[in-house]
């Protein structure tokens, strides 16, 4: 039976106006009612932004060049489509293999060209009976549910429908990879591989490797695949990946760099390139990715004032300040609004006046960027303002250096990665311990803030306790200690005074930070399984 | 001397750029042509039928020559999943809807709803409508598209009730680039797209593979691409 569209609302995103027709014909002829059109991707966007649609059918290519897969990305990036909506990207067989990679969003399925009447109606009732099999698990991964996603996967399994079979143990696998439980991840994709070699598969396990740290492990896992599939981009991502994490630079570099070769379309795997080729200082390869970068980055989401302020650094690198100083005026007309980018390209003209000896010129950019630091100070992004401390050490103005130092190290103290950065930076321009100190005296604060917390709940009292925990929280949002004395004491409060939906709410969503935070599955499982015994008696 | 132009460009981006366009058109021009049939009433010309079937050959070319080019190039992967073999099935017919409705051809499916096998269902769909397509254009009345399972493998059969293959078409070395026959036309094509991506289809010591013959149970030709 053909699928009715009668109350839904479609759009559909094609270049060309005789296919536009065509396709608002075959989706009339399927009974639809609520039509709009859109032939570029600004438009179609703009769309998405009127109105909420049921099915959105978007070509691959489109005016503008912004293409469907761009649209698709910044739908997700806005929130613009329902959960349940259907996306589908019209396209050609040879896109196919260079579609969505690790980072990019995937569509619900690809159509075809040319399509006929019968071929959509079949593709659109196979989506919709899709997406309405997973609804369950879908709304509860839109909700940041994960456990209970797993769970809704766990009790799909057991009806045993054969269709739906591999895509439940799929999704099974994927989500407990997210919640950090990678030996049920590592047996559902091992059982599937034990029946039949499938890639996706090989390549789960690939990445549960990764995860462990067992990067020898996954890189051969993504060796072999590539071997076996010159054109599985990604095997490739994942591959960079690995290697970045074991401190190959120059293998993630030939990786990517290979990956890019074979889909050059992709913004961010270009910029993971420009990155790493700019890292290992192959400052030609550097040059050319950030050009692709600034090009593609028309109309994308993925556009930044940072690919520019790259391809300048590049060409002050091998001594160009000219054509410097040239990209680094196309940043701030291009971004003439943002006062960082305006900053951004001062913190360049002090290095090309710098190098083209003009002292008169680095001390005027130099009093621009202080103007602007005054202004935007906290709304910067970190890494801009460990550059801007570093300014100001190297100029003597240790006031301003050690006000961003001390803001930054206490906002970021439980960011070991950025830690270590801010800490390499920090015994380079000012000395060994100054972070240390810092940091010592944060860890104190919290040691005061537990043992007042400790107090209270000695004392029975359980909500001023969980205050003092809330306090600390704000202060420290990605310490796990304090997220998981927090859920710890909502949870006692649960227990000695009843569950309402604001605890539960509450704690489900600390559980969440636990997740994105990596605090060990069998630490956060206990919890969950705690809540949810809690949640079963509320709903009860 | 090479091109510089074309050369900064490079020859994949520009061939798949036009298969690109081209596909646009053929799309546009099977709407036409529905447009157009709505005109006439039925029995409808026979040169729709024609142009139709004229359209799907175009487009399985197409797509052939891409595949093959990328593969020759190593910038081919096979997207291996589990699929129904029920829902393939469906998509051939679905592709061949239109042809099917300006003939008198019957397209006889037969298919167990249980049945699964493990492909890049957009090939093998693909392969497999070149075939039902070139079976539609030489069969009398009847095409049967059918799916069984033959010890590890998965069989696609396509029978029909015409002449059957010539000589040159039967149990010949697939692998063999395929000559154009100035005669007829035909270049075998479509086997040795067949056959290509069959041997991409590998699970432990078992590889996919194509047989031809004239044992259709209904006297013509028959086709089978075994899965493993």
């Amino acid at each position: 039976m053909a699928i009715n569209l009668t109350s839904k609302k479609i759009l559909i995103a094609e270049a060309h106006a005789n296919l536009r027709e065509t396709i608002k014909h075959i989706f009339g002829s399927l009974g639809a009612r609520f039509i709009v059109e859109a032939e570029s991707g600004v438009d179609a966007i703009a769309a998405m932004k009127k109105d909420k649609f049921d099915i959105v059918l978007c070509d691959y290519d489109l005016l503008g060049k912004k293409t469907g897969q761009q649209v698709l990305d910044e739908a997700k990036h806005l929130k613009l489509l329902p959960v349940n909506a259907i996306f589908m990207i019209a396209t050609d067989e040879h896109r196919l293999g260079l579609a969505p990679n690790a980072v990019d969003n995937k569509p619900d399925d690809y159509l075809i060209k040319p399509f006929s009447l019968k071929q959509v109606s079949s593709l659109l009732e196979k989506c919709d009976n899709r997406k309405r099999f997973l609804a369950g698990i879908e709304n509860e991964i839109d909700s940041g549910n994960l456990f209970q996603a797993i769970r809704n996967c766990e009790k799909m399994l057991e009806l045993d429908n054969k269709s739906m079979h591999l895509q439940l143990l799929k999704m099974q696998a994927e989500l407990s990879i997210k919640v950090g439980d990678f030996k049920t991840a590592a047996k559902v994709y091992q059982d599937i591989l034990d029946k039949r070699e499938l890639p996706w598969a090989r390549l789960g396990l690939g990445v549960v490797a990764y995860c462990l740290a067992d990067y020898d492990n996954a890189v051969n896992t993504f060796q072999g695949l590539i071997k076996q599939y010159p054109a599985m981009l990604e095997a490739y991502d994942w591959q960079v990946k690995a290697y970045e994490a074991m401190g190959n630079d120059r293998l993630a570099l030939s990786s990517i760099n290979a990956a890019v070769t074979l889909a050059p379309q992709s913004i961010l795997r270009q910029k993971k390139l420009a990155m790493l080729a700019d890292k290992t200082d192959n400052i030609d390869l550097a040059q050319k990715a950030y050009t692709a970068i600034i090009e593609l980055g028309k109309n994308s989401i993925h556009r930044s004032f940072s690919d520019y302020s790259g391809l300048a650094n590049t060409y002050l690198k091998s001594n160009a300040a000219d054509k410097a100083l040239e990209i680094a005026v196309k940043m701030a007309q291009q971004f003439k609004a943002d006062p960082e980018a305006k900053l951004r390209a001062a913190l360049l003209e002090i290095e090309i006046y710098r190098e083209k000896g003009n002292e008169r010129l680095v001390e005027r950019a130099y009093n621009k960027i202080c103007e602007l630091n005054g202004q935007l100070n906290k709304q910067l992004p970190r890494e801009l303002r460990l550059n801007m401390a570093k300014i100001f050490c190297l100029n003597d103005n240790r006031e301003a250096c050690d006000e961003i130092l001390n803001d930054l190290v206490k906002t970021y103290v439980d960011d070991k990665l950025f830690m270590k950065e801010t800490v390499a930076l920090c015994n380079e321009l000012i000395g060994e311990n100054y972070v240390e100190t810092l940091v010592e005296s944060l860890t104190q604060e919290l040691v005061d803030f537990n043992k007042e917390a400790a107090k209270l709940f000695k004392k029975g009292d359980i909500r001023g306790a969980r205050g003092v925990f809330e306090q600390i929280a704000a202060k420290r949002p990605n310490n796990p200690k304090v997220i998981l004395n927090l859920i710890k004491i909502i949870l006692h409060d649960i227990k000695t005074s009843g569950a309402s939906p604001e605890k539960i709410i509450s704690t489900q969503s600390y559980i969440n930070t636990a997740i994105q935070l990596g605090i060990a599955h069998d630490q956060i499982s206990v919890l969950q399984t705690a809540l949810d015994t809690f949640k079963n008696e509320i709903e009860q | 001397m090479p091109n510089n132009q074309m050369l900064s460009i490079g020859f994949p981006a520009i061939l798949a750029s036009s298969v690109h366009d081209i596909k646009n058109s053929l799309t546009a021009l099977r709407a036409l042509l529905s447009q157009l049939e709505n005109i006439y009433q039925d029995p409808k010309p026979n040169e729709f039928k024609h142009l139709e079937f004229e359209t799907n050959r175009m487009n399985s070319s197409l797509m052939q020559l891409l595949t093959l080019y990328k593969i020759d190039l190593s910038q081919f992967s096979l997207a291996i999943d589990e699929h129904r073999a029920a829902d393939i099935v469906e998509d051939i017919v679905a592709q061949q809807s239109t042809l099917l409705s300006l003939s008198n051809i019957e397209l006889i499916t037969q298919c167990d709803g249980e049945l699964f096998c493990y492909c890049d269902s957009t090939l093998i769909s693909n392969a497999l409508c070149t075939l039902v397509n070139n079976s539609q254009r030489y069969c009398l009345s009847k095409v049967l598209l059918s799916v069984t399972q033959e010890n590890d493998y998965i069989v696609f059969s396509i029978e029909d009730d015409g002449m059957g293959y010539p000589e040159n078409l039967i149990s010949s070395d697939y692998k063999q680039v395929p000559q154009l026959d100035l005669v007829t036309g035909n270049t075998g094509l479509g086997l040795f797209f067949a056959e290509t991506i069959a041997q991409l289809h590998v699970q432990g010591q078992s590889r996919g593979f194509i047989v031809t013959d004239n044992g259709s149970q209904f006297g013509g030709a028959r086709f089978k691409l075994y899965l493993p």
